[in-house]
């Protein structure tokens, strides 16, 4: 059955830990991330060690290494979701063009709906219908 | 003379909307581009907002064809946050319900494949035997579409006697009729002619990038979370990886048609060893105690996997919702190169794509 290890881990060792799984053919199933309550990021590298999802976690870091060099595309997608999504990024990837959201709101709002307040997505929206 | 044809975000060729841009040398693509998010609805944030019964609600709604496996990923992971025994007859009408749905997407798909390389006969046949699927899902769950089967702890429907039988006659049905498809499908002239030797995605270039589900496995990958990391009640039965080693569109063809065969063979041992007792834990919104949990699903499409936060109150602290096409998509400029342009929408539409599903 499925189960789910999560493990700390610093910074530094992000892209060890991605060689030594890209180096035992190990497949990312995908990287994860939210803000705490201080606006720090929470950033989860899943691992599939099958059955089992290990989940290397760094906490309270907003600016990352890339790792798109290690596991490709597989990484890439997942990274630039994550810059798109939110205020982490990660050094080294391309984001000359988007990918996810649109240009607009990456320009207008850095592109950060997912820690917008509601609030604030309501009355943005509301206000574009009464310009109408 | 190089030139870049865009391909959508909105063209007929595509069932939803995603943006191509083909890098041309006269009529072969020497290189693509993707760029997605066209459909994307906020549903994270939202879930962000809602109970926990409400947000299962919700994330059913995230894609139309692979509804159930939304929901059931999510009700996992709550389950295993709370750390909850589902009871087994509920996990096992999970299951069934879980292979109709891959039965009537795999046929979706051949249908959709069928009608973009312009055998419209055989899309028609299709999904006119899609339409035996859609009719027991209709009876078991009340639902074409967004069947409404989880709750936090089970099921929400019970299958009767009377249900199992018809169910099983059923299947009997589409099992013939998926012979008879299978040979049209194997032996046509136009299918071999429109599919054999396109869009190839190597198996180097399917584990470089990630790929998953049955565009993994028509890449000669044996991947399959029912079997690789079993949940629910997979383990109890008896069935087999699909594996295919020629890497092209036909290559996914025929893993469809061997997986159809597969989901009946699981439907009938679910149905057959239906144990007795409850199907759920009840139905009131469920505590969830803080934590963090990340299940892996085998949707229709391929490895869908869904990782929830909480923080011991009533609503989501993050849900973060990755579904095939995310990992499926970006190998879709590898397979484009060196193809012609007339067979883009048929390269892009090969990886099973759900738009809608991806961009959530």
């Amino acid at each position: 059955m499925q189960e789910y290890r999560k493990i700390s881990i610093t910074k530094d060792e992000i892209r060890t830990v991605a060689q030594r799984m890209r180096d035992n053919g190990v497949h990312l199933a995908m990287i994860h991330a939210f803000l705490d309550e201080n606006g720090k990021g929470n950033v989860s590298y899943e691992y599939e060690i099958d059955p089992a999802i290990e989940s290397y976690t760094v906490e309270g870091e907003n600016v990352l290494p890339t790792i798109t060099d290690i596991y490709d595309l597989g990484a890439e997608w997942p990274e630039r979701e994550i810059m798109e999504l939110m205020d982490i990024k990660f050094e080294g990837v391309d984001t000359s063009k988007r990918l996810f959201m649109p240009e607009s709101m990456f320009a207008d709002q850095g592109g950060h709906i997912l820690v917008t307040p509601m609030e604030d997505l309501i009355n943005e929206k509301k206000a574009k219908e009464d310009e109408k | 003379m190089s030139y870049i044809v865009p391909i959508g975000p909105y063209h007929p060729a595509l069932e939803e909307p995603v943006h191509a841009r083909l890098i041309t040398d006269g009529e072969s693509i020497t290189d693509a581009e993707v760029f997605i998010g066209y459909n994307h609805r906020g549903i994270e944030k939202l879930a962000q907002q809602k109970n926990f019964i409400q947000t299962l609600v919700m994330v059913e709604r995230v894609c139309g064809i692979c509804s159930h496996s939304h929901a059931f990923s999510y009700a996992m992971a709550l389950e295993s946050i709370a750390q909850m025994n589902v009871p087994k007859r509920g996990q096992y009408i999970r299951v069934i319900i879980a292979e109709l749905e891959r039965l009537h997407s795999h046929y979706l798909w051949l249908g959709i494949a069928l009608h973009i390389i312009g055998h419209d006969s055989m899309f028609m046949h299709t999904w006119d035997d899609r339409e035996a699927i859609m009719d027991i899902l209709e009876e078991l769950t009340g639902n074409r579409v967004n069947y409404g089967i989880i709750t936090v702890g089970g099921a929400r429907r019970d299958i009767t006697p009377e249900q199992k039988q018809h169910t099983l006659e059923m299947l009997d049905k589409i099992e013939d009729s998926m012979d008879r498809l299978k040979e049209m499908l194997l032996s046509d002239k136009t299918v071999a002619l429109r599919t054999q030797g396109v869009g190839v995605l190597t198996t180097e270039d399917a584990i470089r990038i990630g790929a998953v589900g049955p565009h993994a496995r028509a890449s000669n990958m044996a991947v399959d979370v029912r079997k690789d990391a079993p949940y629910s009640s997979y383990d109890d039965f008896d069935f087999e990886k699909a594996v295919f080693p020629t890497c092209d569109v036909f290559s996914r063809v025929v893993i469809r048609v061997l997986e159809n065969y597969e989901s009946i063979k699981i439907i009938r041992q679910a149905l057959e060893m239906l144990p007795k007792g409850p199907i759920n834990l009840g139905t009131r919104i469920p505590k969830i105690p803080a934590g963090e949990y990340m299940v892996r699903h085998e949707a229709p499409r391929g490895q869908l996997t869904y990782k929830v936060v909480t923080d011991g109150g009533e609503t989501n602290k993050r849900v973060s919702i990755h579904v095939p096409t995310f990992k499926n998509a970006p190998t879709v400029p590898t397979m484009l190169k060196g193809n012609s342009v007339a067979d883009a929408g048929l390269i892009i539409a090969s990886i099973d794509p759900c738009f809608s599903c991806m961009d959530r």
